[in-house]
Order: C-alpha cells, then structure tokens, then sequence
C-alpha cells in the first residue's frame, strides 16, 4: 500500500473521528444545557395526548395552552393532556371530545391522583377554606354593599352599547373582585340560566360512608344533570359568573375545595414562578392585607429584590440552606422545604404561623385535629381540643429563620412581635369590640353590616389598618407597622370611632334611651379611664386653661423680676457714678491745698 | 556574561555545541505538515492541564459536603473561574481526542513496529492514564451524573471475577461511594497520575529522541531536496503555531460553551439517564451489549490486544504474507470506535 494511500485514509478516518467528535460534544452540551435548565426541554408526549397537542398547537386552537405546556415539568416527565383533564363517565362536568372523556376544570381531586401528599396538606390549609367567605362580611360588602345580591333593573341605556340589555347582575363586583382570590362556587349553567352547584349535586365525598374509590367526586343527583345547558358539540356549559376562576379556595362540582392553578399557573405549572413573592402578590396585597407590599420594604425583600440571580429558583427542590441562603421569599418561609426538615415543603402556609391576624382580634393559632382554629377559652377544655399549637408552629418557623439569625435574635424578635400583638388587642382592638358590642346589645345600632357610619369606621380599624399594622410587624416592614398601621388604628379610634359611639349615646339620650345611653357611655368611660388612655384626659380644656394660667404667671414673674433685676443694676451704677465723682472733686481739692502750700 | 557562561561550564561541562547536538537533530520533512504533529499535541495540552488544574486546585475543595459548592464558587465567583474551569474541560476533551489522533497515525502508517514496540506500549499506558485521569476529573465536580457515573463505574469493576471487588475498593475508599471517595479521587487526579503520566511523558520522548522519529518518504516529495530540517527553530515554531491556535480554540470554546454545572449529587435519587464522559462511550455501549462480566472481560480483551498489537501485527503479517492487515483490522476498529460512541450518545438508555 502506498504511502500516500494510508494518508488518505488516516485522513478520512481523522475526519470522521472528528466529525463524531463534534457530534457526540454537540448532544453533551444539549444535555448539559437543558440540566443547568438553560436549554430546550426534551418534551414527552404521552401518546394519548398526541393529538391533543398536535390540533391544539394549531394558531385557531390556543396554541398558547402547548406552548406553556412545553416548558414544564409535566411535558419532560411524559404527563399530558389527557392526563389531567381525563374524566370518567359520570362526572358532573364530563364530555366526550374527539373520542376522549375529559373535563374542563381541572380541580385539587385531579392533581391529587399524583400529588396526594400536596392535595392532603392543602386540604388542611386555611387557603383551602378560603371560599367560605361566601355569607360572610366581606361578601356582604361586594354582594350587597358595592352591587346586589339580585339583579336589578337599569336606571338607563349604555350609550354605544346596545347589547347591553336586560337586568343588572349585582353580583359583578364579587365574581371580579372576592372570588378571583377566595374562590368561586364553580357552577353548571343551567337551560334556566341558573347555576347548579356543588350544592345541589352534593357529590359523594371522602369520607362519606356511600363513598367508593369509582364514585368519588361524583354527584349524587345525575338527574340534575339534564338541566345543564350544553354546546352543540355537547360540551356542558360553565355558568359566566363562576368561571373562569383561579381562587384558592374554589368550590368544585366533585366537591373538593381550591384550585391548584391559583399558585401552579397552568399550564406550565412553574415551580420557578411559585417560589416568587409576585405569585402571591395576585391576591396577598392592597389596603387591608398588604402582604406583599410589607415583604418589599422588609430587609428580606430588599435583599430578595438584589440577589434574586443567584436563589436558584430554577433548582429542583430549592432547598433554603442548601440551594440558596441570599434572601428568602413568601414561600421560603411559609411552605418550601429547607436543611433543618429535610427539604419537606408544606402545602399548608398555616403550619408555621403562630399568630392569626386576619379577626378584629388576633388569636394564637391553636389548631385541632381538622386544622380550625380553636376558640375555647377555657385552658382546660382548651388544651384536650388542640392538636397544633401555636408554639409548635412558631418553633416550626424558627427553623426557618435559623438559618440566617441566632436564636437570640429571633428570640428577641418575637418579643416585639407578640408586644406588639399584644398591645394592639389590648389597647384598639378589644375595646373597640366591646364597644360595638355594647351599641349593638343596647339596640342602638343595627345587625346588619355597613348600613352604619360606625360600622365603616370599625371595619377599617381592624380590617384595613388593624391588619396592615400587624403584619407590617409579623414581617418586619416599620414604616408598615407604623406610620400605615398603628398610627392609623389610634387616629380613627379616638378621632372617630370613640366620637361616633358618643354621639350614638348622645342621641339616644335625647331620645329618651337614658339607660341604653348610660350602658354605652360607661364601657367608653370605663375604656378612656384606663392608664393607657389617661393622655387623652389630661387635654381636656380646664386643664388646658390651667396649664396656660401657670406659664402665663410663670413668664411674668420672669419679666417682672428682670424688671427688678435692671432697676437695681441701673441704682448701683449711678452710686458708684456718684462716688467717683466725689472723689475726683475732693482729689482737686487737695491739689490745689498743697500748691498753694508749696 | 562570559563571567557567567564560565562559572556554569565549571560546573556543568556542556558545550554550547554540545546542546545544540543534543536539541537539534534534524527532523524528517513531513514533520512540516501540521497533521503529522498530533504527537505534540496532547504535550501540549498536558501542560494547559497542569496549569489550569493548579489553579483550578487553589480554591477546590474535595469533600462531598463542599465540593459542589466549591465548584460552583470557581465558575460563578471567582475571578476568571469560569474560564480556566472551561479551558480546563475542553483540554481534556481535545487532549484524548489527538492522543486518538496521534494513535490512528502511528498505526496506519505502522510506525509501532520494531524497533518502536515499547514506545507502543508507553502510548497505550498514556492513552490508559488520560482516560483514567478524565474519569476523576469528572467525578470531582460533585454534580448529580459525575456521582452516578462514578458510581456506575465503579460497579462496573465489580462485575471483574476475582479482583472486581478490590479493585471497587481500592477506587472508592470503601464498598460504596463515600466520604473517602472525592479526596481519593482528588488525589489520583491532581498527584499520582500527573506524576505517573510525566515520567511516562519523559520516556516516551526520551525513546522517540534515541530512536529517531520514523522516517517516510512521499511520493511528491522532491528528490533532489534535503529530507531533513531542524528541530530548533523550525518545528518548534510550528509547534508554537500550533499552541496558539489550540489556545484560541480553547478560549473560544470556554467562553462559547462554557463548563457547566447540573445539579447536585443526590444519592437518594437516580437520574434516569446516567453517562459518563464521552470518551467513554464506546466502552459504556458495549457494556450494554453484552452481560455483565462478558462485557467487561471481553473489553479487557480488547485493551489487552491493542496493547501487545505490535507482536500481534507481526504474528498476523507473518500467517497471512500480507504486510498490511493492520490497515484493514484498524479501519474496522475506527468504525467500531465511532459507531459505538455515536449510537451512545443518540440514545438514552
């Protein structure tokens, strides 16, 4: 073989290895790409989403919904469409699509046939019970207050729209408003336009003795389901007014409570976005719980805000002390996993907590075997009813915040925290409560809420600058706690809720309700006597008076003194004048004896 | 400066003659074309090695509790980290390649045989230790699939009858990956083997200059023109041409694609794709080819033939009257080499 000959084929050789070289690396540096989370994710799709996915990508068929669906988590592992949306024959809001039994909503019953752990945490987690506000005083506001509970008749046309038509729906301002963030109650529009519900279709529950692993979530009253209007391709419809809807505590036709898209944004379901104090920010912000806003003014948010680039976000667990330490989130705090637990993430943020701050008076947060909080007062029967105790929760939390802070510092912190809990009950809340109490006993107010100037003034006391106080000091946020909170609670305490209860006594008195004013007049009394109110009665007018009289005599002694003071000085002065003078006189004198002498 | 030159010759009784003598043995001409250089090559990488290793090794820490955070301080804090961490993993990339390079060169054109059977051998045990070396190195990071890999790795000695279980040992410290393991690593990585690759560096030049370089002869060379050049200057500066160039690709490469870092090892979760370097590839595929201990034994086998294959060649050329059946059996075995890592890196499992 010819020497030439070998050159080319080491040549050939030479440049296939290289070639291959390039290739091989080319494939690594994918890889290794996509596990430092920089590159294009290697999707699975499952085959009994293909299609899904296929006819979905298209521009008319939201492409939006595979394109989040690509980045996460769910397309790497191979968990589809049909995965999540499956239905079974049955199920309230179940339909036939393209050969598939599917549902729109995706409730917590549905995730939890994977994430059982999570489903169970949050089952337990105030958030979870977050819809039950419906009834409750906030809804009043939006649903009676701010709208109406009924629809009601329009008092003129909307020029330029003339398909605006028919009834006001009062209920507006609580589906916008109250629900996105609480929940709503999800309902199936009827052929009446009416909304069945969880309510009505009362599905068989965990728990439930009649309840089978097949029926689970499905509703006891089928027949209800002829009712509901459905689309020409036989796709029930959704009742307007409750969908769409991410709140946490969503009330689900298979009876399950939240949504798990109010904090995994579908359908991307980012842990990275989760992890984030803005993902909490949708609903934890504004003037009656400013969460958010506090965490930013916070050191913690400060430091978040700076070395945000390097907490990691994109890592699997992100565990604090493991994965990062730079600052930590809403959720490093109340849920994520950290290096004193394991890395245990906690779908329940009320595990931690020891104080609740959300009532007029804030509680400690003992908790019994369901996750409520108990209310007994007696120490007795109170401690066979907790299961949770706010210690323990706050022992929880101090875990946390060991990773960054001594426990003398954190000792120290939770001093002030409860201090200031403490004062803030003992001084605004607790009396402007029995005061309220003690208008509504004595018949001088009405039951219902916000039909009363009194009653504004009190629900921003507690509700809005009540709450804003405390959790400006729960998370550390001065000007919060301050300036935003307690200022506010003693301006409108004393400038108007005290006033307005006095007027309200004042007036009865006039009305002849001598005894139901006096009632009133002495829990005020009783209230402004106290040591930590005796400042507002020392500036009363004749003390006032008096104070004034005493400076008043004070300042003309003074004058009157330096008056004398000048007088002696100016008779001193002419005296020695007058002796100079004479001294002088009385030297000539002799003088001029002894030159006639000489 | 004839103060100086005196005062060293008195000393040392080395002419200036003497040392031109001994640097400047005139090269044979195809050593112009850079291709015929690769020998140089991985030397030259080595050195890069060296160099960047030290610095890598200033602020490395080699314990499974800081290892991957040290790492991470190389490539995210320290001042240049990244670069030196990314010139460093390519060297070591290219640094087996030319070995590769420079190997299939040697063997097409026969340049192992007698009297060049021993420069052979000491070739294998470099190409041995550089792959030896490579799989430390990449255990040392600490990330999720250097752990697994190494893990692998070692399970993989284990299925060797008899010596398997010491040798699994004698690499982990223990019978499973342990505290001992990264400093174990650590130390076979940055000590021994350099040391070990030095001295074999040394003989095997120290052969290549007693032995001559292996003269050929193109059939497009000019007749009636020297057939030699100097070593100093002229090859030297090609050499130098050529570490420029690889310098510049280094750095384009570690700042183009830079080192990265995957997540970190957990014992407690496999990954569902573990790989070890490529380099390893080849061998990896084959393991998954055949059972266990075949796989292993039979690859072995494989080192153990390319190893003794100057006698091999010698016993096949003398059975079969034809001069050149190496130039066939190693077109197969570059194939084989290619194939194997390619069809490894393609798939997942």
């Amino acid at each position: 073989m010819k020497l030439q000959t070998k050159r080319t084929i080491i040549g050939l050789l030479g440049l296939l290895f290289l070639a291959s070289l390039v290739l091989v690396q080319a494939l690594e540096t994918i890889k290794k790409r996509e596990e430092a989370g920089l590159g294009p994710i290697h999707v699975s799709i499952p085959e009994t989403s293909r299609s899904c996915v296929n006819c979905h990508s298209q521009l008319a068929n939201t492409p939006g919904i595979t394109d989040h669906w690509t980045g996460s988590t769910h397309a790497r592992k191979g968990v589809g469409c049909v995965d999540c949306h499956k239905a079974k024959d049955g199920d309230a809001d179940a339909f036939t699509h393209f050969g598939a039994t599917i549902a729109t909503v995706v409730t917590p019953l549905d995730c939890s046939k994977c994430h059982q752990r999570e489903y169970e945490e949050f089952d337990q987690s105030h958030h979870a019970k977050a819809g039950n506000i419906l009834a409750s005083l906030d809804n009043r506001l939006a649903e009676v207050v701010e709208g109406a509970r009924e629809p009601f008749n329009p008092h003129g046309a909307t020029p330029g729209r003339p398909d605006i038509t028919g009834k006001v729906n009062g209920l507006a301002s609580a589906m916008s408003g109250c629900w996105q963030c609480h929940g709503s109650k999800v309902g199936l529009l009827g052929t009446d336009g009416a909304a069945i519900t969880v309510d009505q279709l009362k599905p068989f529950l965990k728990g439930d003795e009649d309840t089978t692993k097949e029926n689970l979530g499905q509703p006891r009253h089928p027949e209800l389901l002829k009712l509901v209007a459905k689309t020409d391709k036989g796709q029930p419809k959704l009742h307007p007014g409750s969908w769409p809807n991410t709140g946490i505590g969503r009330l689900n036709l298979d009876g399950s409570k939240g949504s798990c898209t109010a904090c995994h944004s579908r359908h991307d379901f980012s842990p990275r976005r989760a992890r984030q104090p803005e993902n909490c920010g949708k609903c934890h912000l504004g003037p009656d719980h400013p969460q958010k806003e506090i965490y930013e003014e916070s050191k913690h948010g400060v430091a978040y805000r700076d070395m945000k680039d390097k907490m990691n976000l994109d890592s699997k667990h992100w565990v604090l002390g493991k994965d990062y330490t730079q600052a930590p989130t809403c959720a490093t705090c109340h849920m994520s996993g950290h290096s004193q637990n394991g890395g245990k993430v906690t779908h329940d943020p009320g595990e931690r907590l020891s104080w609740t701050n959300r009532p007029p008076i804030s509680m400690a947060l003992d908790t019994d075997e369901h996750g409520k909080i108990v209310k007994e007062k007696d120490p007795a029967k109170r401690s066979k009813l907790v299961k949770h105790t706010a210690m323990e929760k706050r022992a929880e939390m101090q875990k946390v915040c060991l990773h960054c802070h001594t426990q003398a510092y954190v000792d120290g912190f939770y001093k002030q925290y409860d201090d200031f809990i403490v004062n803030y009950n003992e001084k605004f809340a607790k009396p402007g409560a029995m005061i309220m109490t003690e208008i509504l006993k004595q018949g001088l107010r009405t039951k219902p809420a916000f039909d009363e100037e009194i009653e504004w003034t009190w629900f921003y006391l507690w509700h809005h600058e009540g709450r804003r106080a405390r959790h400006g000091a729960s998370m550390m946020a001065p000007d919060y706690a301050h300036w935003h909170g307690m200022y506010e609670v003693a301006e409108r305490f004393y400038l108007e809720l005290i006033p307005q209860a006095q007027e309200i006594a004042e007036h009865a008195k006039k009305e002849g309700k001598e005894k139901e004013a006096k009632a009133v007049t002495d829990v005020i009394d009783a209230i402004l006597a106290r040591p930590e109110h005796e400042w507002k009665n020392a500036a009363k007018k004749e003390d006032v008076a008096k104070a004034r009289a005493k400076v008043k005599a004070r300042i003309e002694a003074e004058a009157k003194a330096d008056v004398e003071l000048k007088l002696k000085q100016d008779k001193a002065r002419a005296e020695a004048e007058k002796k100079k003078k004479t001294e002088k006189a009385a030297n000539l004198k002799k003088e001029k004896a002894e030159k006639a002498d000489s | 400066m004839q103060v100086v030159k005196k005062w060293f010759q008195e000393r040392l009784p080395i002419s200036g003659e003497d040392l031109k003598a001994m640097t400047n043995e005139p090269v044979p001409n195809h050593l112009k074309r850079w291709w015929f250089c690769l020998g140089g090559t991985p030397a030259y990488l080595f050195v890069v090695q060296i160099f960047t290793g030290i610095l890598l090794a200033f602020y490395y820490q080699p314990s499974p509790t800081t290892a991957y955070e040290s790492v991470q301080r190389i490539t995210n804090d320290i001042a240049f980290g990244w670069y030196i961490r990314g010139v460093h993993k390519w060297a070591a990339t290219l640094m087996i390649a030319s070995i590769i390079l420079h190997q299939m060169r040697i063997f097409f054109t026969g340049a192992y045989r007698k009297p060049r059977e021993i420069n052979w051998m000491i070739g294998m045990c470099l190409l041995l230790c550089s792959l030896v070396i490579g799989f430390t190195g990449y255990s040392l990071v600490f990330e999720q699939l250097s752990f697994w890999g190494a893990t692998v790795g070692a399970n993989i000695s284990d299925t060797v009858p008899v010596v398997g279980v010491y040798a699994k040992r004698m690499l982990l410290g223990g019978d499973s990956y342990n505290v001992n393991t990264l400093p174990r690593f650590f130390i076979l990585h940055a000590a021994v083997l350099p040391a070990i690759m030095m001295l074999l560096i040394a003989i095997h030049i120290g052969i290549l200059r007693i032995q001559g370089v292996t003269e050929f002869e193109f059939e497009d060379e000019p007749k009636d023109e020297p057939k030699h050049f100097n070593f100093f200057p002229d090859h030297l500066y090609t050499e130098i041409i050529m570490g420029l160039v690889l310098m510049i690709v280094l750095s384009v490469l570690a700042s183009v694609l830079p080192a990265l870092i995957g997540p970190r090892a957990n014992p407690l979760v496999t990954p569902e794709e573990i790989k070890p370097e490529w380099f390893f590839y080849v061998s990896f595929r084959w393991l998954k080819l055949f059972s266990g201990t075949f796989a292993v034994l039979s690859s072995g086998f494989i080192v153990f033939i390319m190893f003794t294959w100057p006698f091999i060649d010698k016993w096949l050329v003398k059975k079969t009257k034809y001069d050149e059946i190496s130039v066939w059996i190693g077109i197969v075995g570059v194939f084989l080499l290619v194939g194997l890592t390619v069809w490894e890196a393609l798939v997942k499992h």
